[in-house]
């Protein structure tokens, strides 16, 4: 049985290659800007080479969204052979993915495309994704996805502020993060807001209390371990998890190019929705 | 004259090279929707994209070039102002279809109907961005194509100087830009890119003086997310240096050993530096030494901040705690009271081991601040005493945290959590102060023997949790030992608090010194200012 709907994602969510396949899933890469060069997300670029260019770049790449035309010319393609799409985006607080997605879809007569702004950014976008594709049709697709757009959370231990205040998202303030200590900030992007959760001075103190806070927000629907280079501490804490909860698969992922640029190196990340 | 094929191509080069001029300035107010820095770079490259479909093209009639420009925008579209901008085009090329040339009023006409096609496309249109920008300057336009006798470039003018005008109201209209203390970013942009075309059109006197006019006050992005000391001191001292291979990391290190709340930034031909310091001279010499240096900016901060106090009606503070807990702390050494307050402490009161505050002076402290919960920080062993006094003295309800010292009280505070209630937070806090090793190094003031140590007046003495460990004639020397003493591999991470009497020297032999007996663990530097003790250590 073939499903009717496109599912459509960007490259933040962070989509396993294998999901990729197995649901036929559509990933629109966001662009990396090294100074004047431009790299699509994971396509020009792999996530090591990536992090190597990041450490040896002084000045720190920008993202970009992906063009409304990028957009309508992937709608455009997928219209040929669907009758409909279900396009899910990193949230709108974060990125002008979504809004893109929109404009492109509007100059696609005929195409139904229900964009969805997840709030969130990574895995979650993936979970949405791999409902969506398990739904029989697009209205049931959507309704699914919409229903758990507000259980997505991110929780994210940064090995320095660095990145993200760079990259704009949170400030020192947000974070209550002063201005001068290196503190490893432990952060939660939930309901539209990035809050901060902890801040604690090493790494081996921080990795304990990010997963002692995850454990006050269970129970979970799902979960991902998220890492920047860090595989090792991911599968750490990610076996550590699988013990606790027997039921739930829990797989490890990679932190891609853009949230690459604004998490920086060593970010650990718990990614699950809420059940 | 009519706004035919050639002239829109050349106005849109205009546009092209002005906003390539000035992006950078855009890149530096950007505050919102999504602050990345770089909405600049975005309306840019989006414009860029439209021109470059224009380039090809010898098209006679206006909409042909217009439909370029709105196809080249949508396909290089770069985030959210680079997707307005490409909406601008958009109902700019709709509502020129099928013209070979523009009267001032249908030009007019079609600057309105670019700002209605912008609104139409964003879900949520808000005030003070862009959109806010494109409608005044429509509205502009149209009122000065109805005048007596009305040309293109007055249009266009009118259009710019209407963009402008929006610009600087931006402020008012959107709280997170008038926090920031800067006008809208995509808004500017489009103010530029109107600027651009009136600079290739315009031939005529007047408009030319208007454009002048209109390039003038623009907010400066410096002030964005500076937040300044509350007692005001020394002088914000701000320029670029223009150079080659400028090192902003090797800047920064020696700007900070001069000032506060040192910001170094930029690329190695430019660098942009913000300090607050006693001595512009001296930051001016050292900056001097690396090249040219522009706009220079030395300002008085206590005047600053009684100016930012005053426009924003004296609410500078930041929002109130959900578990209503103030934090005063006993602090000694600019850059430690820096520390201090980043990491949020409420009050501090200067002082600590030659200096003891009284209680009296922790008092006043603590009524000071907006909360009936105060947790106070002696960060010292001879304050401890006094400052347990002060409780029964109010009728705030206060707890000493007891810190012995400066890495005890850091550590206490950074465990506050201002939504946990208080006895969660007390207990926390004295938990994390517990864990952190202190090392301090100071000179003996006279001949002593002390926990069977012997030590001989003006020894480099070294002490571990206040307690005397070793003396010797070097600082680095001492602190290795205690270092040893601790045991490193049970550790992670060195802070090295630098005091006032130690030199760069010394400094970088310590560093060095760590680095090369314990490489596992991490060493952090930060100037604490303090007197009497050239280093104190913070290990944890």
């Amino acid at each position: 049985m073939k499903r009717s709907f496109a599912v459509v994602t960007d490259s933040t969510a962070d989509l396993p290659d294998e999901w990729r396949d197995r649901y036929g899933i559509e990933v629109v890469p966001l662009k990396v800007l090294f100074g004047t060069e431009t790299f699509r997300d994971r396509v020009d670029m792999t996530d090591e080479q990536f992090f190597a260019r990041l450490a040896a770049s002084s000045a720190l790449p920008k993202t970009s969204a992906p063009s409304p035309g990028e957009f309508a010319e992937v709608y455009r393609r997928l219209a040929k052979h669907h009758d409909g799409c279900i396009s899910i985006h990193i949230g709108e607080q974060l990125s002008a993915t979504a809004e893109a997605a929109r404009v492109g879809a509007s100059s696609v007569v005929g195409f139904p495309v229900n964009v969805v702004d997840s709030q969130t950014v990574s895995m979650p976008i993936a979970f949405l994704c791999r409902v969506a594709a398990e739904s029989p049709t697009l209205a049931d697709a959507t309704e699914a996805v919409q229903r758990r757009v507000p259980k997505c959370r991110v929780l994210a231990l940064l090995d320095t502020l660095r990145y993200i205040e760079m990259g704009g998202r949170v400030s020192r303030a947000q974070a209550m993060i002063g201005t001068m200590l290196d503190l490893k900030p432990l952060l939660l992007v939930a309901d539209r807001e990035i809050k901060s959760v902890d801040r604690v001075r090493t790494r081996s103190r921080a990795i304990p209390r990010m997963v002692e806070f995850f454990r006050t927000e269970m129970p979970v629907e799902t979960l991902a371990v998220m890492h920047a280079q860090a595989p090792d501490e991911a599968e750490e804490i990610a076996s550590e998890l699988r013990r606790e909860l027997p039921d739930l698969d829990v797989p490890i992922g990679q932190i891609g190019c853009v949230l690459g640029t604004h998490t920086g190196p060593k970010a650990l990340g718990l990614v699950y929705l809420k059940a | 004259m009519g706004v035919d094929g050639p002239l829109f191509k050349r106005a849109l080069l205009g546009s092209l090279i002005w906003l390539g001029t000035n992006h950078e300035e855009v890149n530096r107010l950007n505050v919102f929707p999504v602050p990345d820095g770089d909405t600049g770079t975005n309306m840019l490259l989006t414009l860029q994209s439209a021109v470059e479909d224009v380039k090809e093209s010898n098209a006679a009639e206006v909409s042909k070039i217009a439909k370029l420009a709105s196809h080249g925008s949508l396909m290089g579209a770069r985030g959210n102002s680079g997707v307005i901008l490409s909406q601008i085009f958009r109902g700019f090329a709709r509502a020129v279809e099928g013209k070979s040339s523009l009267t001032p009023a249908e030009l007019a006409a079609a600057f309105e109907e670019a700002a209605n096609a912008a609104y139409r496309a964003v879900n949520k249109p808000t005030e003070g961005t862009i959109l806010t920008v494109a409608r005044e300057a429509g509205r502009a336009a149209a009122a000065a194509a109805s005048g007596m006798d009305t040309n293109v470039p007055r249009v266009i003018a009118a259009a710019a100087a209407g963009a402008r005008a929006a610009v600087l109201k931006t402020p008012s209209q959107l709280q997170i830009l008038r926090d920031a203390g800067v006008v809208d970013a995509g808004g500017y942009g489009l103010q530029l890119i109107l600027e651009g075309m009136l600079k290739t059109v315009e031939e005529s006197e007047p408009a030319a003086a208007m454009l002048a006019e209109a390039r003038k006050p623009i907010s400066p992005a410096s002030q964005v997310s500076l937040a300044l000391p509350e007692g005001g001191w020394g002088y914000c001292t701000e320029f670029l240096i223009e150079g080659m291979n400028l090192d902003t990391e090797l800047i920064r290190g020696q700007i900070e050993a001069l000032g506060n709340s040192v910001l170094v930034v930029g690329e190695p031909e430019l660098v942009k530096v913000h300090v607050h310091t006693d001595d512009p001279t001296s930051v001016i010499n050292l900056a001097g030494g690396y090249g040219k240096l522009l706009k220079l900016n030395v300002g008085d901060m206590s005047t600053q901040h009684r100016r930012i106090l005053e426009t924003e009606g004296g609410t500078a503070t930041s929002a109130p705690r959900p578990n209503g807990i103030g934090i005063v702390a006993v602090v000694a050494g600019r850059g430690l009271v820096e520390i201090f307050r980043g990491l949020g402490v409420d009050a501090i009161i200067e002082g600590g081991q030659t200096m003891n505050p009284s209680t009296q002076d922790m008092l006043t402290a603590i009524e000071s601040v907006p909360y009936d919960e105060v947790v106070l920080l002696p960060n010292n062993g001879n304050v401890i005493p006094a400052a347990k006094q002060v409780i029964g003295l109010t009728k705030k309800k206060v707890h000493v945290v007891e810190t012995h010292s400066v890495p005890q009280g850091v550590s206490a505070v950074v465990a506050f959590r201002p939504e946990r209630p208080a006895d969660e937070n007390l207990r926390a806090m004295k938990a994390e102060a517990e864990r952190v090793q202190t090392i301090e190094v100071t000179h003996a003031v006279r001949d002593t023997r002390s926990n069977g140590v012997k030590v001989k007046k003006g020894d480099v003495i070294g002490l571990i949790n206040d307690r005397l460990e070793f003396a010797g004639a070097d600082y680095a020397d001492v602190i290795k030992q205690a270092l040893g003493k601790l045991g490193p591999d049970a550790y992670e991470l060195v802070t090295v608090y630098r005091g006032q009497q130690a030199t760069d020297a010394e400094m970088s032999r310590l560093e060095s010194e760590i680095r090369n007996n314990y490489p596992s663990l991490e060493v952090e530097v930060q100037q604490g200012g303090q007197q009497h003790y050239p280093f104190i250590l913070s290990v944890e």
